[in-house]
């Protein structure tokens, strides 16, 4: 492939990042679900250089990758300047959105802190797969904010039709149901580009010399 | 000062006003005047001054920067069983604010929104980011008595279940004081807590009979049976006062703006005839 044609984000390792940003991501480090289920969070990262660069690059033809990292104040401090780390997962994210977006026919708006968030975000409490770069919050589609019962639901039935193994929070003013977005989560989905510079963890390695 | 209060006691009868609380401090003087100034009263949106002290607290401890971005989301959890509810667009007056939702806005944007239009969504969004706790605190650690800050507006489960923000006309004036004397953590924070104050632009109660030379940096509140105002002025060549107008009412009565705009006018007159004339005004010594 041609220099020209290569994505253009280097990919970081992780456990190889300044100890700020280390205790920020937490690369590959187990945290727990909603369930109690121990998940690995992702070791490999795209490193993002400036603002700029994010609304330049797009993940798909309808994503630029700077919706996927509109974070807040609540973002731990080292991931609010730039360089900005983002999971390798959100190309795959990306692409399913790519499709959420042909079956819907118009724009699909991620909210703030509704794309990749660390897992130091003051909004989590527990692992999510926001934090593993595959999961959106999309608070409009078109004209239409997802505000309603009626929105939330419709859209979601969309997305599960339309895009196999996603996941949708459901409709509601409890603990893990939602009132002003629709949230689609693919799980602990890790990726580890074959660019990746260790493509496997040190117990990996260790299991299969045993 | 006897007059005052004649005057005050009248205005009440002739209003039909169920309540008439006023603080006045001077700052060029030191004198004070109260009458009923430790009469609580539900804050309506008064509240949002201590609000705006706790935002400024958390920028002064570090948590925050004024530029320090927020997720504008209509979303919030009652301070009586955290259920969920939201602020109403259309009782809010602040499309702006609405149009960000599901963006971001910066902090001194929601504060300026919070005082300036009475934005109940910018109010939700910044306590939410600070919290009731830090607000609570920084009055208890300034020493400011008389302002209860126990939930959000708007939110009317917990009105349901009796937990209401409350203040007295002597907390508002205490606050105020802080912010007009630069006492409020720093003077450049103070100063940037009054450019806000002055930006206001509901102006029918404290500033609407005064010189047009006057400025005043101020926060209005108004519910059904209740309408307040309370600020910092500015008369020319002179320090300022600080006063705090604090009403209760039927909720089928009128008059409430004029009623506190006759107050803040006979404070004024008082006052600053006292600068003119030379004479004592008989204002208590604070």
């Amino acid at each position: 492939m041609a220099d020209s044609q290569r994505f253009p984000l280097r990919i970081v390792d992780g456990l190889r990042l300044d100890k700020p940003l280390r205790d920020a991501l937490m690369p590959a480090r187990i945290v727990l679900d909603e369930a109690g289920r121990e998940r690995m969070l992702p070791r490999f990262f795209y490193e993002i250089q400036s603002w700029t660069q994010a609304t330049e690059i797009r993940l798909a033809p309808g994503f630029a990758l700077a919706e996927f990292i509109q974070t807040d104040v609540r973002e731990a401090a080292p991931l609010r300047g730039f360089p900005r780390y983002i999971p390798c997962a959100i190309t795959m994210m990306a692409l399913c959105l790519e499709r959420f977006r042909e079956v819907v026919g118009t724009f699909v708006h991620i909210a703030a802190n509704g794309g990749y968030r660390s897992p130091r975000h003051a909004a989590g409490t527990t692992a999510s797969p926001h934090s593993w770069g595959t999961a959106v919050n999309i608070y409009r589609i078109g004209d239409v904010y997802l505000d309603s019962r009626d929105a939330v639901e419709r859209y979601a039935a969309l997305a599960r039709q339309e895009l196999p193994s996603v996941w949708t929070r459901p409709y509601g003013t409890h603990r893990g149901q939602t009132t002003d977005h629709l949230h689609l989560d693919f799980g602990y989905v890790v990726s580890t580009p074959r660019e990746a510079p260790e493509r496997h963890l040190e117990f990996d390695v260790e299991r299969r010399a045993s | 000062m006897d007059a005052l209060h004649a005057k005050l006691d009248a205005l009440e009868r002739s209003s039909g006003a169920r309540a008439l609380a006023v603080a006045v401090y001077d700052t060029d003087t030191h004198a004070s005047f109260r009458r009923d100034a430790d009469r609580w009263f539900h804050a309506a949106s008064t509240i949002k001054v201590a609000i705006l002290l706790g935002v400024y607290a958390s920028i002064h401890h570090g948590w925050l920067l004024p530029h320090s971005r927020v997720h504008v989301r209509n979303r919030f959890f009652s301070a009586a069983d955290g259920s969920t509810f939201r602020v109403l667009a259309d009782r809010d007056g602040n499309s702006e604010l609405y149009a960000a939702i599901g963006k971001t806005m910066r902090v001194d944007q929601l504060a300026l929104h919070m005082i300036a239009t009475s934005s109940n969504l910018a109010t939700n969004l910044l306590l939410d980011l600070v919290g009731l706790e830090t607000v609570q605190r920084t009055l208890d650690e300034l020493h400011v008595d008389g302002i209860d800050v126990t939930r959000g507006v708007e939110d009317e489960r917990a009105f349901e279940h009796g937990i209401i923000n409350r203040v007295t006309a002597d907390g508002l004036v205490q606050l105020l004081r802080l912010v007009a004397e630069e006492r409020a953590f720093s003077p450049e924070l103070s100063h940037e807590m009054l450019e806000i104050l002055h930006a206001q632009e509901f102006k029918r109660g404290i500033p609407a009979r005064l010189p047009g030379a006057v400025r005043v940096a101020h926060k209005t509140g108004e519910i059904s049976t209740i309408a307040h105002d309370a600020g910092v002025v500015y008369p020319p060549d002179r320090k300022p006062y600080v006063i705090a107008v604090l009403t209760e009412w039927s909720p089928e009565a009128t008059g409430r703006s004029a009623t506190i705009a006759e107050v803040s006018h006979e404070v004024f007159e008082l006052l600053t005839h006292h600068d003119n004339s030379g004479h004592d005004n008989g204002a208590e010594n604070g």
